[in-house]
């Protein structure tokens, strides 16, 4: 208090003085750079191996403890997601405490405690300290991995997949790991619902068994703590912890393709295309190049006033934001520019990227560039050091990557040292237009021919699995298209059976985003109705009565376009493929396709409108198990047998929404009173 | 210097002590003659300096005719100055390795540069331009409307509940200008006229009217002469500037409505009228929040998620506002389920705690958490320097940076159950139903 009046009253006597002029017209010059003080942690080792920083910083009444293990990546093969399961499911109750409990217990002192694959994190006020250090302890030591929070934790997994299933960013990040890292390699792996539902408790036990040691692991302490204090609470708690033989792997070191080629990824409804130059690269963690390759990608694609950024968003409005990465690993790094564009600017798109990336591994940077770029990263750089986490984590890393006890200390230094050459040097190195992968995940249709300027064009599925569209080598040399249909006719129960079907009625319960829907329809090969309800509610009706056809919105006539009408012509069709002759369909037999784990022929069907769609046949049951058009795609998971037919039992309709459609009832050949179409 | 030796083996001596110190934050403050507010908080640890400016000018201070104004005010003082060319405002700070950002409220504008701390001249000359003679022109008020229409479209017209504050807003306020949010209305931006933005500069954008809040890597004195001498020779505004009194009637009877959104899963908001931040019984509602809502095993959250998986996400949000505001309680559904049961089950949920007193535990559970999050919320500069200018803009004492927290330990159990059964009545709340637009007309 009697500071605060004593400053206002020496302010008083200093408000009189008159203020000196300072120029406005032009910014001011910055005062001399400020030394940057990282402080040193403390640091010891406990018999078990465990290595502990402490960095003490009283500013806040509160400690962290952040504790992580220095593993090599693990290769999980068909159970790929277990890993990160086994990080999530330590949460999930002890053997002293049910999830609820732990719950409670960790609220009851408003502190934080997160656990993953490789660590686990926990924070509180200094004063909950020892009710902190009891939480974790038991989260850490005593772990009861119940399987009924599995199961939860499965199907959690489940529909978070199935909600990405047609995403193409999902599909870009899967495609690009396989490209970049190659099959075998723990970075190019990722879950599927099969390698989910072959998880089991038992591997997520062994997982934490072998690796939740202390002999692979760092432990950061930060906060209001004495280096003393820290030291007799970790070896109380934690010197009992057994340390045991931690597995190593070696991978092969994957290496960018001898020639830049086009990776394309099919996915017919797309309306942008997904761009990414990507490829490894070798850049250890520490390494010399790291900071000049920082300097090198902050100038290419780093921020909002890089090259790819300024090219092409600003002056070519191609996408929202390009951007790019040179990521450092102790394993494997790897550079990657990226960008969403409208499906018919890809080409374009795809030129200025590697106009850019030529330019500046032939050119390198301007003196402005660099200065710009050094003085962005090194305010960065920082501002990180306000978290004293950043202190435990520089630490942390100077142990575990073997580096110069001086090296966050110099960091700003090296990054002032940075020159004009260095930077050109690096692009040499590490910006590799002439072998890069080019992957695209948009429409083939409408990018494909204009994409060979750049590379081999080769078609990948959404596993990362290369195929030939144009492959017939996989299909038995006298199958054709008719002889496709065939087997699937005989499949669906037989072809005077389903001749014999000259009427069906379908109801459908389905779920489109938590909304529950009923879609009835009615055909008989001339007439079609179809109702989707909403309980009581008709949302929408399609009638259609020989060529008249009319589409209803909640009450009220849609107009429609004739190539529209023509389309829903077809529905009055019980089974469409027995009339493709008098359609005037023509068909192509394409290729064998892997769809959900299983080869499936594809049949590319052209109306006479142009209009296409492929339709995917199981190579051993026959069934129709997938149609895909520009408008979108179904995916017929499973059959049911009505009256010896087979009827779609399960569809999943994915048009920019994904609905679950499930077959309540069928019946074939019920009587159909003519007025039921109007 | 002997300052910081003396604070540092404070330090020291109280980290033997079992129980945890608060530690105070320490600041200077003072008045230039021209009427602008200074506070200044010293932290050399790392380099690195925060700038602020806060404006008390929000929504409500605005013309009912043309709303939107201090929001359009944020984008518009980015353009350029006297001496700073168009566009160029934030490529001073991207060059000197800092990052900005600005907001706006109902109540306040709130602009702000972190910066190595070699650079506060920097941020000192750029906050002193903006309010000294920014350039309102006629082709950045162009720019800056476009701009605001897609933020509008981005952030208010396609996020899903985007819409839900203004919807909330015009049906619980009938006469206060909380009735419409900062985005304001595009057709008065539209009709206004370039006088009218430099009438609006004129009167808000003034010395008077503004606290220059700067925490970080600082040496006091230094940083005193600086501030006088970018910021002293701008002159007094002198107009009045216009604060409403208006006082919004006393709410009789429940507003309910229903809104169709392109929203895929249904919601319901209840709003209900609760006092004006500061006050006791806006504080026992901020700690009822938690009770309610505050992390997993908080009473909503575990009977609605956990245990009886009504609900995907449930949350108490008292929004505090320097008038009376309101205490908002917001349920989704699980997928299928029905809007009427989770309101239900939400009600039933209030009805405790307006009958029974919470238990002893949970009550002092909600004060561990309410402190730690009091404690966490000035962890960084950038926290410390807004909430400096925050408690001064509007409770006149920037001190409470380490006091407030006192007012909430005052809350006692009783204070809770009392103001559950005062505010959180029937005939007191708005209750909006969000529901998918394909769902209209049913």
């Amino acid at each position: 208090m009697i500071k605060k009046i004593y400053i206002s009253f020496v302010f008083a006597l200093a408000a009189s003085v008159a203020f000196a002029q300072v120029d406005r017209t032009t910014a001011p010059e910055p005062g001399p750079a400020k030394e940057i003080n990282i402080g040193e942690p403390t640091t010891f080792t406990l018999k078990n191996g465990l290595k502990v920083f402490v960095v003490e910083n009283h500013k806040l009444p509160r400690v962290a403890f952040s504790l992580t293990f220095d593993r090599d990546p693990i290769l999980e093969e068909d159970k790929a997601g277990y890993v990160n399961m086994a990080g999530q499911m330590l949460m999930k109750g002890t053997e002293n405490r049910t999830k609820a409990e732990l719950d409670a217990d960790i609220d009851f002192i408003g502190a934080n405690i997160s656990t993953y694959s490789t660590g686990m994190y926990a924070t509180s006020l200094t004063k909950h300290q020892d009710k902190l250090m009891e939480l974790m302890k038991d989260v850490l030591f005593n772990p009861a991995f119940p399987e009924d929070e599995l199961e939860k934790l499965k199907k959690q997994t489940l529909s978070g997949l199935a909600a990405s299933k047609d995403d193409p960013n999902a599909i870009a990040s899967n495609v690009r790991g396989k490209l970049v890292y190659g099959d075998e390699h723990p970075y190019s792996e990722f879950e599927t619902e099969a390698t989910v539902e072959n998880i089991t408790l038992e591997q997520i036990k062994e997982y934490y068994n072998t690796y939740f040691r202390p002999n692979i692991g760092y432990l950061a302490i930060v906060g209001d703590i004495t280096p003393k204090e820290a030291k007799k609470l970790i070896k109380k708690n934690f010197s009992d912890w057994e340390s045991a033989e931690i597995p190593s792997a070696e991978y092969k070191m994957p290496t960018p393709p001898e020639e830049t080629f086009v990776a394309l990824v099919d996915r017919e409804a797309s309306v942008q295309s997904i761009v990414n130059v990507t490829y490894p690269v070798s850049l250890p963690i520490g390494g010399d190049d790291v900071i000049t390759a920082r300097v090198l990608n902050q100038i290419l694609g780093g921020g909002f006033s890089s090259r790819l950024m300024q090219n092409l968003r600003e002056d070519k409005a191609f996408t929202y934001g390009a951007r790019s990465s040179l990521s450092s690993d102790e394993l494997v790094g790897s550079f990657t520019a990226s960008a969403s564009v409208r499906n018919e600017v890809t080409d374009s798109a795809v030129y200025e990227f590697m106009a850019e990336l030529k330019k500046i591994n032939e050119e390198g940077v301007t003196q402005s560039e660099l200065d710009a770029a050094k003085a962005s990263i090194a305010g960065g750089f920082a501002r990180s050091l306000e978290s004293p986490q950043t202190v435990a984590s520089f630490a942390i890393n100077t142990a575990r990557y073997d580096l110069p006890e001086d090296y966050y200390a110099n960091y700003l230094k090296s990054l002032e040292a940075v020159t004009l050459e260095d930077v050109k040097a690096a692009a040499k190195k590490y910006i590799l237009p002439n072998r890069a992968n080019i992957l695209i995940v948009g429409k083939g249709a409408d990018i494909a021919d204009k994409l060979d300027q750049f590379g081999e064009v080769k078609y990948f599925d959404r596993k990362g699995n290369e195929y030939d569209p144009n492959d017939k080598s996989a299909l038995p040399a006298d199958l054709t298209a008719e002889k496709v249909l065939d087997k699937y006719f005989e499949a669906l129960g037989g072809i005077e059976k389903i001749k014999s079907v000259k009427s069906i009625r379908t109801v459908y319960n389905a779920s489109v985003q938590g909304q529950k829907l009923t879609i009835i329809e009615v055909k008989n090969n001339t007439n079609f109705k179809q109702e989707v309800a909403m309980g009581p509610m008709v949302m929408s009706k399609t009638l259609v009565k020989g060529d008249d056809v009319k589409v209803f919105s909640q009450g009220n006539e849609v107009p429609l376009p004739e190539a529209a009408k023509a389309g829903l012509k077809f529905g009055s069709k019980i089974f469409p493929e027995l009339h493709y002759d008098e359609m005037g369909v023509k068909l192509e037999l394409k290729n064998v396709e892997d769809i959900n784990g299983k080869p499936a022929y594809g049949v590319s069907v052209t109306m006479p409108s142009g209009q296409t769609t492929t339709s995917y046949f199981d190579v051993e049951s026959g069934f129709k198990v997938k149609s895909a058009s520009a408008q979108g795609s179904e995916e017929i998971k499973s059959y049911k047998e009505v009256d010896g037919i087979m009827i779609p039992e399960l569809r999943v309709i994915s048009q920019g929404f994904q609905m679950n459609a499930d077959l309540e009832s069928a019946e074939v050949n019920i009587e159909v009173k003519e007025d039921t179409f109007n | 210097m002997m300052k910081r030796l003396i604070i540092g083996s404070l330090c020291l001596l109280m980290s033997f002590g079992s129980i945890a110190q608060k530690k105070e934050i320490e600041f200077t403050e003072f008045d230039l003659d021209n009427g602008m507010h200074v506070i200044l908080h010293q932290d050399n640890s790392t380099p690195i300096v925060v700038v602020s400016v806060m404006y008390h000018v929000g929504s409500k201070n605005e013309n009912p005719e043309r709303t939107g104004f201090a929001h359009f005010f944020e984008h518009l003082l980015f353009e350029g100055s006297k001496n700073i060319e168009r566009g160029q405002f934030d490529k001073y700070i991207t060059n000197a390795g800092g990052v900005n950002n600005a907001n706006t409220s109902s109540d306040r504008t709130y602009y702000y540069e972190l910066l190595p701390s070699n650079q506060l001249k920097l941020g000192l000359w750029l906050e002193s331009e903006r309010l000294m003679h920014a350039q309102i022109q006629e082709i950045g008020v162009e720019t800056q409307r476009e701009v605001v229409k897609e933020e509008k479209r981005q952030r208010y017209d396609n996020q899903p509940y985007g819409t839900i504050l203004p919807e909330i807003m015009k049906r619980a306020y009938t006469v206060h200008p909380y009735r419409w949010t900062p985005i304001g209305s595009l057709d008065h931006l539209n009709a206004a006229s370039l006088d009218e933005f430099v009438e609006f500069y004129e009167t808000f954008y003034v010395p008077e009217n503004a606290t220059l809040s700067i925490a970080g890597d600082i040496e006091i004195e230094e940083a005193k002469k600086l501030v006088k001498d970018y910021f002293g020779p701008i002159p007094r505004g002198g107009k009045e500037i216009p604060r409403p009194d208006i006082v919004e009637p006393k709410q009789t009877e429940e507003v309910r409505d229903t809104i169709y959104d392109n929203i895929q899963l249904p919601a319901v908001i209840q709003a209900y009228h609760m006092p004006a931040q500061g006050t006791e019984d806006a504080y026992a509602l901020e700690m009822l929040s938690t009770a309610l809502s505050g992390g997993q095993s908080a009473r909503m959250y575990k009977s609605l998620v956990d245990e009886q998986q009504k609900a995907l996400q449930v949350a108490a949000i008292p929004f505090s506002t320097e008038d009376p505001g309101l205490y908002l309680l917001f349920g989704l559904p699980t997928i299928g389920g029905d809007l009427k049961e989770l309101e239900a089950a939400m009600d039933a949920e209030i009805k405790k705690v307006q009958e029974e007193l919470i238990s002893d535990r949970e009550f002092e559970k909600i004060r561990n958490q309410k402190e730690n999050d009091f404690i966490l919320s000035n962890s960084q500069m950038a926290g410390i320097a807004e909430s400096l200018a925050n408690y001064h803009v509007y409770y006149g004492d920037a001190n409470l940076i380490n006091e407030e927290i006192d007012r909430f330990m005052k809350v006692t159990k009783e204070d809770m159950k009392r103001v559950a059964n005062k505010y959180l009545t029937k005939e007191n709340r708005v209750v909006l139903y969000y529901l998918p637009k394909s769902q209209q007309n049913q």
